[in-house]
């Protein structure tokens, strides 16, 4: 009877296991194809594209898109690949993930451990900020960044994406620090160590999984902004979105589809890379906060 | 060492006042524990004298100088907390020198303090470990090792001993006492556990709600209580506390507690308070221990009264025997001999110690005397 049993549970199992992975195969296939056209496309000569066969692997295999797309593609008026761009692009993300992060942490910081009358209030105020659609502030903006004359430079889109990101850099630190135990402070406290030394020294070592959270999260925002770019950005400070937008918007010559499947493939690497080298933190973190928090 | 003197402390969050005007004053080497139940303000009053909270009225002495509004490393202190709060991210050594580390001590110095710490608590081999590496005995064991590197002026413990297993808690208790004789420091200490507070202290403080009811020696708190709160919440198990009648019977004052046939008489003493209580309600008082069997009373005291009793049930813990008896409409404990031949539901006699009898006003729950 129970032997019995025990086959049927292991025989449905089977068949449900069957169900399962044939479905996530499907769905699996069926995310990676566009990466897969992007990366056959991207390695073929041009006239095989136009050739039809989107799907077909390449016949001779070439190189040649991915370097024109780095150093020498017609963007905008200019042959220059997305090299200068996506330097811009890192020279701008850099800053903005590494000062949105600190101030995030110390934002955290105070309102969970060193909390004020209307500490609360501060708090949903930053929240507000997440809230905010991008398109309202384009034109206040625009004018703060000419009348501290930041406008058109990389530290300006610097310092938009630093204040647009701090309500979700202090919501992460305030949720991960609200669950860190008060009494570790107040130790601390007591051994004499001050608001920085308390920070650094106690809650800094213990915050690792926040901080990848939040940097993966940042780095990604950042990075992939279009609106901020294309509206504040001098020809000298356009990120890797604009200029991918402009070289494969390029309105004079043939469309080299090969050479934009590469550029888009060159504008989403470093997020790509931060997920893959970061990713496994990134949801026990988010957990850790979630859920203490 | 120093006297710590707490002079008409107030504390409140906005409109809510947690601690209405508390005075105390612990001797130089005293021991002082503060009692009472969950959000009695216990906790408060302890992290006010620690500096952690502000205050929002009155004055805290340590030794002859007021540390109010001094920064908590400023006043000499050292703390022990419920959860340790040890340093997650350092080892054992680090976390007893991270205060010292902070304070600029030249690393011999620590090292030499880190040495003489660790034998006294037998932490030596649990220096290079994290926190996360020890037991709940030996991280309390770290916790008091940080506190006592600061040789401070006093120590503060808030509820140590909460977060151990009960075999644990009976041996770190004994640990602190001797801590203390050795050490000779003030300790403020704060606990729920009432056992631990008549343990350690040498004064004690039962709060509640803010108030300071009574603040006495462990023998004044648990022999003259004044008030049903205090005699009720000291003690395990706890004081009966049993409606009664003050009647006069031959010109003397006698209390009548509704007995298992018909009301009993027992002699209730003479004063004025008592007096103006005649044919009104009292409460009778008595702890399990002065309610006996006869041959297990203390015949030193000449103020034994034997009576019979119902007996409801028995309850034999080893070391007594707890019978269970209906007088006065409620259910008293008796603590008996261990081997008190006894049934439930027998009629039997049980001596009352009258010495030990503590008579309550049931409006106003304060002590007659």
């Amino acid at each position: 009877m129970s032997a019995a049993g025990q086959d049927i549970a292991l025989k449905g199992s089977r068949i449900t296991r069957f169900v399962i992975y044939t479905v996530l195969i499907v769905f699996a296939i069926f995310y990676l194809l566009p990466l897969y056209v992007m990366l056959t496309n991207s390695l073929k000569p041009l006239e095989e594209i136009r050739g039809g066969g989107m799907l077909s692997l390449p016949k001779v295999w070439t190189l040649e898109p991915w370097r024109a797309a780095w150093s020498h593609a017609q963007i905008g008026v200019s042959p220059t690949g997305l090299k200068p761009f996506f330097i811009n692009s890192i020279m701008m993300v850099v800053p903005a993930v590494v000062l949105s992060t600190f101030m995030g942490a110390m934002n955290g910081y105070v309102l969970t451990k060193w909390s004020f009358r209307g500490s609360g209030v501060v708090f949903g105020l930053l929240l507000l900020a997440c809230f905010i659609p991008f398109q309202i502030v384009l034109i206040p903006m625009a004018r703060i960044l000419g009348l501290i004359g930041l406008a058109g430079t990389t530290w300006g889109l610097v310092l938009v994406h630093t204040i647009y990101g701090l309500g979700f850099t202090t919501l992460f630190f305030r949720n991960y620090y609200a669950a860190f135990p008060t009494e570790l402070v107040r130790a601390a406290q007591i051994d004499g160590a001050s608001f920085f030394q308390i920070f650094w020294r106690i809650l800094a070592p213990s915050s690792a999984p926040i901080v990848v959270v939040t940097v993966i999260w940042q780095f990604t925002n950042v990075w992939n902004d279009f609106l901020f770019g294309v509206s504040f950005a001098d020809f000298d400070s356009i990120p890797m979105t604009v200029a991918l937008n402009n070289l494969v918007n390029s309105s004079t010559g043939v469309k080299e589809y090969n050479v934009h499947f590469a550029g888009a493939i060159l504008a989403a690497l470093p997020t790509l890379v931060v997920y893959i080298v970061s990713g496994r933190y990134f949801v026990r973190g988010l957990m850790a906060g979630a859920v203490k928090g | 060492m120093a006297r710590l003197k707490i002079d008409n402390l107030r504390k409140s969050y906005g409109p809510v006042e947690v601690l209405k005007g508390i005075d105390l004053e612990i001797e130089d080497g005293g021991f002082l524990v503060l009692v009472g139940p969950s959000g009695c303000g216990k906790s408060t009053l302890l992290n006010c004298i620690a500096g952690l909270e502000d205050i929002s009225g009155g004055d805290i002495l340590i030794g002859e100088r007021s540390v109010t509004g001094l920064h908590p490393s400023k006043r000499d202190i050292a703390m022990v907390f419920q959860s340790y709060a040890l340093y997650p991210n350092m080892t054992v050594e680090k976390n007893i020198s991270f205060g010292m580390e902070i304070r600029g001590m030249p690393r011999a110095a620590r090292e030499a303090a880190i040495n003489e710490v660790a034998d006294m608590l037998q932490i030596r081999e649990l220096l290079k470990r994290k926190p996360s590496q020890l037991s709940g005995g030996q991280r309390q064991r770290v916790a008091m090792g940080r506190a006592l590197v600061r040789d401070p002026q006093v120590f503060l413990f808030d509820e140590p001993l909460s977060n151990l297993d009960a075999k644990l808690r009976v041996d770190m208790r004994t640990e602190i006492k001797r801590l203390h004789q050795r050490m000779g420091t003030t300790i403020v200490y704060v606990t729920h556990d009432q056992i631990e507070a008549l343990t350690l202290a040498t004064k004690i403080a039962v709060l509640k709600d803010g108030e300071l009811l009574q603040f006495g020696t462990p023998d004044q708190i648990y022999n003259d209580p004044v008030n049903m709160f205090v005699a009720d919440f000291m003690g395990s198990p706890s004081m009966n506390l049993l409606p009664a009648t003050v009647v006069e019977d031959g010109g003397a004052l006698m209390v009548s507690l509704a007995g298992h046939e018909g009301d009993m008489l027992l002699p209730a003493p003479e004063s004025a308070a008592m007096r103006a209580l005649l044919g009104r309600q009292v409460i009778f008082g008595i702890r399990p221990e002065a309610f006996t069997d006869p041959q297990g009373a203390d015949r030193t005291t000449g103020q034994i009264e034997k009576r019979t009793c119902f007996v409801d049930v028995v309850e034999p813990a080893g070391s007594d025997t707890f019978a269970v008896v209906n007088l006065g409409g409620k259910s008293a404990v008796a603590r008996l001999r261990a081997d008190a031949q006894i049934a439930p539901g027998a009629v039997t006699e049980l001596a009352f110690n009258m010495s030990k009898a503590v008579f309550f006003d049931p409006a106003s729950q304060a002590r007659v005397q």
